[in-house]
């Protein structure tokens, strides 16, 4: 499966990110996390990559986690200190869903970085999809992980500082972290910048259509694992709309 | 007591696609030690190595006596500094002023001794007109300086330069040769990462480390 073709775990994706837009339900999360972890072990991505990964993002998924432990009021309260309820089963749940929901998206986003940019590229372009939203996507794409390493260069540099990050309160933290934010979307926004000035200076998009010596076609294998993943997609998301 | 003292370290990416290996070596306080050698040699992942950003897979690296397996980056941090390639990545905050001081109220220390060091060593840098200005509308010279002045304001004894001319005109080279200067007489200890030839002959006298293909000979 590590071979299969674009087309075939752009399906994939679309049906872990769909479910994990879609789905609520803590159970229904965590099947589709197993799904997708399946998946992405599938499609060659191993546990030390995705770990590398899951790594870099751990801080903001354990804000987000906290953020919805803290703020959401639902449910019964678990724990009560003086009389004031300071955290619900709902809240619990909710983190814990938004949590899966992370990480099946960075499974995705696991299994599409392995991919190669221009086989995707011709991919969609087959799908019909237009070479010019294809080539935005792709580049999107893979600002994710300079966007991370950014974030994590900021945080070292200010650990180099002096900063001892386990020793700062949580509330601190946080305006820490959204401090630290702000430069990096900026650093972004100049190198995307940067990037369209160097392609329209290449000519990107001066011609209409674009010939391509690469070429994919999907296999055999590629059908019948199509076929699959459509019925699963139905059936899990019929399944979830009538009785979920 | 070295400032830094490597023994026998061997590193290795997760991908497995470079091994850096260095036998003993110390950095010792107030001399300069320049770590030369072509791109991609491994003179970043020495220098990543030599404040605790990364961790050797065998041997020890050690940081004033300590071991840097037991301590943390902002300890380290208290002691060495590191001077990023592309030093917009460690500033943070909105203004010049903000961003010497950001640490400091970050954790709630004397705000007006604070005050008064960055104030002092802005001064001393050429950037003390530059105080209210943009981090963003600072020139690389001034974004470099800025960043070590931040180091500065951390107490850092011992500091890590990764390619600090890259990019910079004559003058700000000639600003960064001074501050050099200045922070060898007040004895700290310095390690330079270059391959440029002016700052190689203008510290001739320094000793020369070079990494050859991921190896560092002393």
């Amino acid at each position: 499966m590590k071979r299969a073709d674009p087309r075939v775990k752009l399906l994939w994706v679309l049906l872990c990110t769909t479910g994990a837009l879609v789905f609520f339900r803590p159970m229904w999360m965590l099947g589709l996390t197993l799904f997708s972890l399946g998946g992405t072990l599938l499609f060659g991505v191993t546990l030390q990559a995705l770990g590398r990964r899951l790594r870099g993002f751990l801080p903001l998924a354990l804000v987000i986690l906290a953020l919805h432990i803290l703020f959401v009021r639902a449910g019964n309260p678990l724990v009560i200190i003086r009389g004031y309820p300071v955290l619900y089963s709902g809240g619990v749940m909710r983190g814990a869903t938004t949590l899966l929901r992370f990480f099946v998206i960075l499974c995705s986003a696991a299994v599409m970085a392995r991919e190669n940019t221009r086989r995707v590229l011709t991919a969609l372009t087959k799908l019909g999809i237009s070479y010019l939203f294809s080539f935005m996507l792709m580049i999107a794409l893979r600002f994710i992980p300079s966007f991370s390493t950014s974030f994590s260069d900021a945080l070292i540099a200010l650990q180099l500082r002096g900063v001892e990050l386990k020793k700062i309160p949580f509330g601190q933290k946080i305006r820490l972290y959204k401090d630290l934010v702000l430069p990096v979307v900026a650093d972004a926004v100049v190198k995307s910048k940067e990037l369209a000035i160097v392609m329209e200076a290449r000519g990107f998009g001066a011609l209409p259509t674009r010939t391509s010596y690469l070429d994919v076609r999907m296999t055999f294998a590629d059908w019948v694992l199509t076929c699959i993943l459509f019925s699963l997609g139905l059936l899990s998301f019929g399944f979830y709309y009538l009785f979920g | 007591m070295p400032a830094i003292s490597l023994s026998n370290l061997v590193f290795c990416y997760a991908k497995g696609d470079f091994v850096l290996s260095c036998p003993s070596l110390d950095f010792p306080h107030g001399e300069l030690r320049l770590i030369m050698g072509a791109n991609g040699s491994g003179k970043t992942t020495l220098s990543k190595l030599m404040c605790g950003i990364l961790k050797p897979l065998q041997g020890d690296v050690r940081i004033f006596g300590k071991p840097s397996s037991a301590l943390s980056l902002g300890q380290i941090g208290s002691d060495v500094g590191y001077l990023f390639q592309n030093p917009a990545r460690q500033l943070f905050a909105g203004t010049v002023w903000r961003e010497m001081v950001f640490v400091d109220e970050l954790l709630g220390r004397d705000l007006e001794a604070s005050a008064q060091r960055a104030q002092d060593l802005l001064e001393r840098f050429g950037l003390g007109v530059l105080k209210e200005r943009s981090i963003y509308n600072l020139s690389g010279g001034e974004k470099q300086r800025l960043a070590l002045c931040t180091l500065l304001m951390g107490g850092a004894q011992f500091l890590i330069l990764d390619e600090p001319t890259v990019g910079l005109d004559r003058r700000n080279r000639e600003i960064l040769y001074t501050i050099i200067d200045d922070l060898l007489e007040e004895g700290r200890g310095l390690a330079v990462i270059t391959h440029e030839k002016e700052l190689i002959s203008r510290y001739s006298n320094a000793r020369k480390i070079k990494v050859e293909r991921g190896q560092v000979l002393v």
